[in-house]
């Protein structure tokens, strides 16, 4: 390359170099406002719930006082924290606890097992059962709310933890999820431990179900989500504290005349806390699944 | 030993035998049960009104089932598909035609005391009747109602008149002709808020506008033949919601989108709001003197109001209905019940609690809104079509309000209404009323 070619070239070069650095700041700058947008909500809420004046929470939506607190009090917290009473918030949290882990612990094994069995097992017509459980998964929880209600009732299970763990445990959706990764798995695996002496059922729970690892963050977040969620249902058929969850107490909040601002957002903060956890817990898990099974949410 | 033994063996005898003796008073004991809804306060209320009846009846327990207000109709629904109906139960007042119609509430008159019922407003005793026999099926210690609040800056520099009674409520004229004013004036930036930001999934739009419609002639159905169309899409109703629609085309109204805090909100920017009762409370702790509370305007010949608020009724199914009537005696009489009502601004249904709320009393700053109340204050139509009748009404106004024709929509309403109608019959014996 002759002089003249390299003294072209340098600048080119700078300029490229310029241009990537440009790229970057633009990049950069998009994701900081993509995220202050995202967690703006969040922190108007933080700041909503050290607030001890409802009113004031009010008249400062929609200007830049809602982000902004002058005299932080944690009242509203105190005030919410009562594990006594009619405004049993401590209870309530528990109960979302409670039923959170026992319908995503439970979720994870019927599940999966059946999507193992989709996946490996010699059913007969077993493409119409996948049929079956994708067609179900269309069908809208809301559409059949009521009849399920009355079944719970007939079965004596209103206003318990059980009505609120065992409609929800079966999923078409997790079933298909698992099922997907089950068969995306070699066979071979399955056919040399069963040469091997190995049952069905301990070929699943030592061989697939450690190889699972992303699909069990996956479900364990969406079961959780869901599960943490849940307003209609627990509504209709939980009647007092003993097992309402919070998302319920927290409606409570919003009266007929008048909105408890103040409660209302610190209550929400504790809500979202334990799913904050989790997801942060299983974070890796829940993206590479999300990508390798293509779900989208 | 064997007396050590025998001793204890007879202890625990007794001890049986008395524990026993309790599980068979707790099981002699009469549970009634009462679904309510309400912020924790009221919750708080209630479930204290509870505790004082059982210790004064111990042979009674009550038991509280809440269900948040925002899917208390759906709660209300479970419990009728489940056969769950609670001895006591919360309602809305105008859905009460649609409920006794059903088969779920029985007549309170025989049930609670007499004091009461002749402790009853007009206003409260139309809220709880039943148009085709005239029973009362419902009781309650609140009733509501609608007026305007004001900024009274804003109202003085646009040298505006304020009304005194509701006999002097601004005309049509007088009410848009202060929005124009208003929309020129610095510092406001909408005339008025309508609690658009309530939505259409509340009763707002029936409950507030409707009383508006109504005295400009027009109304959601006919209530003697029970016919919407040729009401509902009359010219009366479709010139009245041209007239709201106008409002909203010239930047008068509060759009949905900014809430239902502008007429406090920082800087004030809406000078008028068309509020219930209870919207005094948080107006007034962040306006202090700056608020005046002023009749509904009459945009035709008479003013109207809206009224109706959550009663108490007793289920059809109550296998101890007295009790019930005797609870419901109780919580509406008691004291510390009715302290808390106060607190709450409530609008009194009572007498006697009218005569113990210095805010409704005469000078009081709501005494205006009671006053609607004896004066001008119109039910929301008693049919058992009333939950398609809102629902359609709703719709059509805020389709309206987006920019469609008042006269398509209202139309499409009407025919909603009448086709539900259609569909069951009449609802008899109310297609025999006309």
């Amino acid at each position: 390359m002759s002089d003249l070619a390299l003294s072209q070239a340098a600048p080119l070069a700078k300029s490229r170099g310029n241009s990537k650095t440009g790229l970057r700041i633009v990049q950069s700058f998009s994701i900081l406002l993509i995220a202050l947008v995202m967690i703006s909500p969040l922190f108007m809420l933080l700041i909503a719930s050290l607030k001890d004046d409802r009113f004031q929470i009010l008249a400062d939506m929609g200007s830049f006082r809602a982000f902004w607190v002058s005299e932080p009090t944690l009242s509203n917290y105190k005030e919410i924290a009562n594990f006594s009473g009619e405004l049993a918030y401590g209870r309530y949290l528990f109960n979302s606890l409670a039923i959170l882990v026992v319908t995503v612990i439970s979720g994870l094994i019927v599940n999966s097992m059946a999507g193992f069995v989709l996946a490996w097992g010699s059913l007969r017509g077993k493409a119409i059962l996948l049929a079956l459980v994708v067609a179900l998964y269309v069908i809208p929880q809301e559409s059949i709310i009521m009849p399920l209600v009355v079944m719970m009732s007939r079965a004596g299970l209103t206003d318990t933890f059980a009505v609120q763990i065992l409609p929800w445990v079966a999923s078409p959706l997790y079933v298909f999820l698992f099922y997907q990764f089950f068969a995306q798995l070699p066979k071979e695996l399955y056919e040399a431990a069963e040469m091997d002496g190995a049952s069905a059922f301990r070929i699943y729970r030592s061989i697939y179900m450690p190889l699972s690892l992303p699909a069990l963050a996956t479900v364990s977040i969406l079961m959780g989500i869901e599960s943490w969620n849940q307003y209609l249902w627990p509504t209709l058929v939980t009647q007092t504290d003993y097992a309402r969850p919070i998302a319920v107490a927290i409606a409570t909040f919003f009266g007929q005349d008048s909105i408890y601002w103040d409660r209302a957002m610190a209550a929400s903060v504790l809500m979202m806390i334990p799913v904050l956890i989790l997801y942060l817990a299983f974070q890796r898990w829940f993206v590479s699944s999300f990508v390798g099974s293509a779900v989208k949410g | 030993m064997t007396t050590l033994m025998g001793n204890r063996l007879l202890s625990a005898l007794i001890a049986s035998a008395a524990l026993l003796a309790t599980a068979g008073l707790a099981e002699a004991k009469t549970v009634i049960h009462m679904m309510h809804q309400g912020d924790p306060g009221w919750v708080k209320a209630y479930g204290d009104a509870a505790r004082r009846f059982e210790e004064a009846n111990p042979d009674v327990d009550v038991e509280l089932i809440h269900a948040p207000h925002d899917a208390y109709n759906e709660k209300f629904s479970a419990a009728v598909m489940a056969k769950q109906l609670p001895d006591i139960m919360e309602l809305d007042a105008p859905f009460l035609a649609n409920y006794v119609w059903s088969g779920y509430l029985q007549p309170v008159k025989p049930l609670v005391d007499a004091d009461l019922l002749e402790d009853m407003t007009e206003s409260n005793i139309s809220q709880g009747t039943y148009p085709i026999d005239k029973e009362l099926y419902a009781i309650g210690l609140t009733d509501s109602s609608v007026v305007l609040y004001g900024n009274k800056k804003y109202l003085e520099a646009i040298g505006a008149r304020i009304p005194k009674s509701v006999e002097d409520a601004w005309t049509r004229e007088e009410f848009e002709g202060y929005l124009e004013k208003l929309s020129k004036l610095d510092g406001v930036k909408w005339p008025i808020d309508t609690f658009r930001g309530y939505g259409i999934k509340t009763e707002w739009i029936t409950y507030a506008y409707g009383p508006l419609l109504e005295s400009a002639g027009c109304d959601l159905i006919d209530r003697k033949t029970w016919t919407a169309s040729g009401t509902l899409d009359g010219e009366a109703c479709v010139k009245a919601l041209t007239m709201m629609q106008d409002w909203v085309k010239k930047g008068w109204v509060v759009p949905t989108s900014s809430g239902t805090n502008q007429f406090y909100a920082e800087g004030q920017p809406a000078a008028l709001a068309m509020g219930g009762h209870w919207f005094y409370a948080e107006a007034a702790a962040a306006m202090k003197d700056n608020i005046v509370v002023l009749p509904l305007p009459k945009i035709g010949e008479k003013g109207v109001s809206p009224n109706g608020t959550w009663i108490w009724g007793i289920s059809a199914t109550s296998e101890n209905p007295e009790i019930a009537g005797k609870f419901l005696s109780f919580l509406l009489k008691d004291k510390e019940y009715r302290e808390y009502a106060k607190t709450q601004s409530a609008y009194p249904g009572l007498k006697s609690f009218a005569a113990d709320s210095p805010l409704y009393a005469e000078g009081g700053p709501l005494a205006v809104a009671f006053e609607q109340a004896s004066k001008t204050a119109i039910a929301r139509p008693p049919h058992p079509a009333y939950p398609t009748i809102t629902s359609a009404f709703m719709q059509a106004v805020d389709k309206i309000f987006n920019g469609d024709d008042a006269q398509d929509a209202l139309t499409a309403a009407a025919k909603k209404i009448d086709e539900d109608i259609e569909d069951n019959a009449g609802y008899p014996p109310f297609d025999e009323q006309q």
